[in-house]
């Protein structure tokens, strides 16, 4: 009895969600509308991309802020969290790759040795690299800073599909599609959660930029052409519908530990 | 417990299949807008005629039609005018940079730091009408010397 509570305890004070289908959905569609949002307000806006960065940057530590200060899950918050980090991760790699002229073979590399640098000290440091368990500031830290790296990684990575591999958007889903079904497969499969959680995490991003880029680029390159305001919109919608329903559900599991 | 998870599964699996209902209603719906704006740039590309060949990248001739009315413009010291022209060109390369890069990256890339060096020059505090004139012939020479090789 007294494990079972302190494991329920434990798992209460987790605070990031379970990677259940509505996680990956709504982490994928946050991916896309965290780039195509930023480019609206570089480009079509008018705004430039430093200032673009500047109030990204601002708006993220704002919202990291936020989701540190809880002390319990704030769906929310921890969605807000993660489209900026998109947002800021994917701000990173192209100020490496268009500003400061950094090959995407070179950035794809360091970022891929950052993320094993991070997961290496926060093993190393607290003994496990469970999502399940990030319920003290210092593995919130590690969390956060594993993100930001896995879309700025992800980021040069699809890049560096795109401009080796001549790899459009359509075989761009195609091929991040099945990747991330082997993942799947090999989660399923009982390999390494963490392992597999994090690939799936790192793919996704890519993945993520294809499918928004299927969805809004025009018929004459292979596009459905809906275009980037529509395709913005449903995603957008999309993803507050479905922060809605974890809020609620988390809201219910509150009310019930509360009865208990 | 896992009544209340397998009902929100299953709402979101509604929800996916409410989404790509309308994936498919919208790409249907802009069908016609996406078909006239092919034949507006076809009809564009029809009129300079038949030295344009298309470039490895596709037919970039809407295109190099925004870039020569900036140019004209450039000229005729009408630098203002050119700099609001020139973000037509901006956000039409930007937006279908996802479809045009992967066809041939080098020379997308040639391209856009042609446009971007344009965008500078005319976007510049004080732009200069030599540096701009300098600028978009380059970004002219550029696009023609892409159209000439494929």
């Amino acid at each position: 009895m007294e494990t079972v509570s302190a494991t329920d305890w434990r798992h209460c004070l987790n605070k990031v969600p379970e990677a259940t289908l509505s996680f990956w959905i709504i982490k994928i569609l946050s991916t896309t509308v965290g780039e195509t949002g930023a480019d609206f307000l570089a480009v079509n806006a008018g705004w430039g991309q430093n200032v673009t960065r500047g109030v990204m940057g601002a708006l993220l530590a704002l919202a990291l802020f936020l989701q540190l200060r809880g002390k319990r899950l704030a769906p929310w918050a921890y969605w807000l969290t993660v489209v900026l980090v998109s947002i800021v991760g994917t701000q990173i790699t192209d100020l490496l790759t268009d500003g400061w002229g950094i090959s995407l073979y070179v950035s794809t590399a360091v970022f891929a040795v950052l993320l094993i640098a991070i997961f290496a000290v926060w093993y190393r440091i607290e003994g496990t690299l469970s999502i399940n368990a990030v319920n003290t500031r210092r593995r919130e830290w590690f969390y956060w800073s594993a993100i930001l790296c896995t879309f700025a990684l992800g980021t040069a990575a699809g890049d560096l599909a795109t401009e080796a591999l001549n790899l459009g958007f359509v075989l761009g889903v195609a091929i991040f599609g099945i990747l991330i079904g082997l993942a799947w497969l090999a989660w399923r499969l009982r390999c390494h959660a963490v392992l597999t959680f994090w690939i799936a995490y790192i793919l996704s991003r890519p993945f993520g930029a294809s499918l928004g880029d299927l969805l809004t680029q025009a018929r004459e390159y292979g596009g459905l052409g809906m275009g980037a305001m529509w395709t913005s919109g449903l995603f957008l919608a999309s993803i507050v519908l479905l922060v809605a329903m974890q809020q609620r559900d988390f809201a219910t599991s509150n009310a019930f530990e509360a009865v208990e | 417990m896992p009544i209340r998870f397998s009902s929100s599964r299953r709402l979101t699996g509604r929800l996916l299949v409410l989404a790509l209902g309308c994936v498919a209603v919208l790409s249907g719906c802009s069908k016609p807008a996406a078909s006239t704006e092919h034949a507006a740039a076809a009809a564009t590309s029809a009129a300079p005629a038949s030295r344009h060949v298309a470039s490895a990248l596709g037919d970039l001739a809407s295109f190099r039609h925004i870039s020569a009315e900036v140019s004209s413009l450039v000229d005729r010291g009408n630098l203002p005018a050119a700099k609001t022209r020139i973000r037509d060109l901006e956000i039409a390369w930007d937006s279908a940079e996802a479809g045009l890069k992967p066809r041939a990256p080098a020379d997308w890339h040639q391209l856009d730091k042609a446009i971007d060096r344009a965008l500078e020059t005319l976007r510049a505090d004080t732009p200069v009408q030599q540096a701009s004139h300098a600028a978009m012939q380059n970004l002219l020479k550029t696009f023609d010397m892409l159209q000439g090789q494929a």
